[in-house]
């Protein structure tokens, strides 16, 4: 501040203001070394190695086809001949339903999985337990992050086949709702179990560090097992929360499998947003990509919303 | 408020491998109601543990805690009506200093808001935080979370208050003065207190009475003062007190005790508390052992030694002195800060046989305490 006053007010300082920027130009140039410049270009190549699909798909989306793909390069952006909205507006009408039906298994599966998850660990962490009895519970929960979904399905499809859903349901058929959407039950009490165990894993270890002393101070102060785990270990486990709603969505929004399995068609009403975007921009004719990339971002949009609304949280979490 | 008891309390803990580890063994002390009792000890000498069995946060392996003469074993800690103050505080990070503080009263009590406010600002007030009741721990001093975790206490208005060396992550001057303020609001409250510490000099200042406990074992319950007069033991001797009391082994030889560096004659009392014992330990405390520079010495009870090192401390200096020059063998002595002495100076030290204490050697106990010329003087005033 004051410096940027006495520059004022000497006449011969603006040759000088020159000659510093020049000083600190030649400064900043000679701190680049060899290790410096290396890491710039890898950092670079990077950011253009993941962005350049990115990139790729958001400007082919606003391409016509198959015009404006053929005639122009993948990455480059679309000539205004050739540009137009249309395959948006194709791409939400085609998913609309579908969003609506993965919004209404993603997100209670989320919550549903992170609550029990957290519940499970605090009950592991917390409670007044042998380990003999600890260590097989643990020993099950752990060992059901590892069993892949393909090892599953027959088993999956089987079991969902036995069970009696369709009837328990019978109010909802009454009330006007299509028989299809006992698959989206299905596929919520599918997901919630299986991500139980890894929703589990990481609130223990975030538990694990809770201070000792605190959980008895609140047990000194009157508040039983079940109080504590309301009012303190729920509050301070927000970060951790972020973390296990972030990853649960995105992997039950995306997952095609169980969808596959349970729905199994696109046609049905009750078809989650995977299903139909397989399908989408599939014809005799060939592929419309631009149709394909414009439903891909319009897939993708939640997750996104969701990394953005617990994103501060999230980092917190990821760091502790 | 009530009288806590501890009768033949026990706790083992069985380690892995099996092994038990005794950690509490058989203590027994009576608190009474509104007293204020500190129990000390080094590290890992059992005193937390015997207060988290009377907080219900350990199980008892043996022996019986009465609280207002019932007993409490078996109750868990949210029915015990005891409230306690942790060493790091245990706030609730998620809670302003008003939540804190409500916390206790709102899960144990079915206590209007109006009046659980009200007692929160009173303890408030009481503790001098009532700006600091919207703020998050994270934004307090750690001077003023030790407040609002005292303060968290005190709204409860509990049977006892247990705490769990709850001034040691504080800096010194304000650990003095947490202190006083500690003992104020005792008093104030009249809520009978356990106070667990490992530091001597706060057990000696806050404690109506102070119980020492080493590996486990109790060693003596008593008043501050007659702890350190009267030590029961070769141990309590040498934990209370600081610079501590210096100890000496000698042998009994008639009527005098025989060192490897000296020969301290016997007073006719001494000489029959140590009948029969093999080994004495001689105690005597720094501030009794008198320094004079005129030597070479005179009397039995005097000895020529050479100043190692002085370590000046402004009121007093405490004064390491050797039998020989370069002597690592020393013993310290403590003398009147505006006392000039160098170290290298050759000066006389003397036991006065009315301080010296005698220990058995085997077992550690006291045979024979200095002398009181009035024991009333002693007592403190409370």
């Amino acid at each position: 501040m004051s410096d940027a006053r006495h520059d004022e007010s000497d006449p011969t300082d603006s040759a000088g203001g020159t000659d510093g920027l020049a000083d600190r130009l030649r400064d900043d140039l000679a701190g680049l070394d060899g290790y410096r410049v290396a890491l710039y270009a890898t950092i670079l190549t990077m950011t253009v190695f993941f962005l350049t699909p990115i990139e790729s798909g958001l400007v082919t989306a606003f391409k016509t086809n198959p015009e404006g793909i053929s005639s122009t390069l993948p990455f480059a952006p679309p000539p205004p001949q050739f540009f137009t909205l249309e395959k948006w507006q194709t791409a939400m009408a085609a998913l609309g339903r579908g969003m609506v039906n993965s919004a209404l298994y993603a997100v209670p599966a989320t919550i549903l999985s992170a609550l029990l998850g957290s519940f499970a660990a605090y009950g592991l962490t917390q409670a007044d337990w042998r380990a003999r009895y600890k260590a097989p519970v643990l020993t099950m929960l752990v060992a059901g992050i590892f069993i892949p979904y393909q090892a599953v399905l027959v088993p999956l499809s089987q079991f969902w086949g036995a069970m009696p859903l369709q009837e328990l349901l019978t109010p909802l058929w009454v009330l006007g709702v299509p028989e299809a959407y006992t698959g989206l039950v299905e596929l919520t009490i599918t997901h919630v179990a299986y991500g139980i165990p890894i929703c589990m894993v990481l609130f223990r270890s975030y538990y694990r560090n809770v201070s000792e002393e605190m959980i008895e101070a609140a047990r000194l102060d009157g508040a039983t097992f079940r109080r504590v785990y309301r009012r303190i270990v729920f509050p301070i486990s927000t970060p951790m929360f972020a973390v296990v709603l972030i990853y649960q969505f995105t992997q039950i929004w995306n997952d095609l499998l169980f969808a596959l399995i349970l729905v199994s068609t696109e046609s049905s009403p009750a078809a989650p947003v995977v299903l139909i975007l397989a399908g989408l921009g599939e014809s005799m004719e060939g592929q419309d990509f631009a149709l394909r990339m414009a439903g891909a971002f319009i897939a993708a949009l939640p997750t996104l919303i969701v990394y953005i609304m617990f994103g501060e949280e999230f980092a917190e979490g990821v760091a502790t | 408020m009530a009288r806590l008891e501890l009768d033949d309390v026990r706790k083992v803990f069985t380690d892995d491998d099996g092994s038990d580890i005794v950690a509490v063994d058989d203590v027994t002390v009576d608190i009474e109601d509104g007293d204020f009792l500190v129990l000390v000890g080094p590290s890992g000498c059992g005193k937390s543990t015997t207060l988290r069995m009377v907080a219900g946060l350990e199980t008892v392996t043996d022996g019986d805690i009465r609280l207002g003469g019932r007993s409490i074993v078996g109750q868990k800690p949210q029915d015990r009506d005891i409230a306690m103050v942790f060493q790091s505080y245990a706030l609730y990070p998620h809670m302003t200093t008003r939540e804190n503080m409500s916390f206790g009263l709102e899960e144990s009590t079915d206590m209007a808001d109006a009046e659980i406010d009200e007692r929160v600002e009173n303890a408030a007030d009481l503790l001098d935080i009532p700006e600091l009741l919207d703020r998050k721990p994270s934004e307090l001093s750690g001077g003023q979370q030790q407040r609002v975790a005292l303060g968290r206490a005190i709204v409860r208005e509990p049977e006892v208050f247990l705490m769990d060396e709850p001034l040691s992550n504080l800096d010194a001057k304000l650990r003095s003065q947490m202190r006083t303020e500690l003992q104020r609001i005792q008093e104030d409250l009249g809520t009978t207190t356990v106070y667990v510490t490992h530091d001597q000099t706060e057990a000696m200042t806050m404690g109506d009475r102070i119980a020492i406990l080493d590996g486990g074992e109790l060693q003596q319950v008593g008043t501050p003062l007659e702890c350190y007069h009267r030590p029961a033991n070769h141990f309590v001797a040498g934990f209370i007190g600081e610079p501590a009391m210096n100890f000496f082994d000698a042998t009994v030889e008639g009527d005098r005790l025989v060192t490897d560096r000296f020969e301290y004659p016997l007073t006719a009392d001494m000489r029959e508390a140590v009948e029969g014992a093999d080994g004495v330990t001689l105690g005597v405390r720094p501030e009794d052992i008198e320094v004079t520079a005129d030597g070479p010495a005179s009397d039995d009870d005097e000895f020529d030694t050479v100043v190692d090192v002085v370590e000046p401390m402004g009121n007093e200096n405490a004064v390491y002195l050797g039998f020989e020059a370069d002597s690592r063998d020393t013993f310290v002595a403590t003398v009147g800060g505006m006392r000039r002495i160098d170290a290298g100076e050759s000066v006389v030290a003397r036991f006065p046989s009315d301080a010296v204490h005698l220990f058995d050697a085997a077992s550690g106990d006291a045979l024979h305490n200095r002398s009181l010329e009035d024991a009333a003087d002693t007592e403190p005033r409370i």
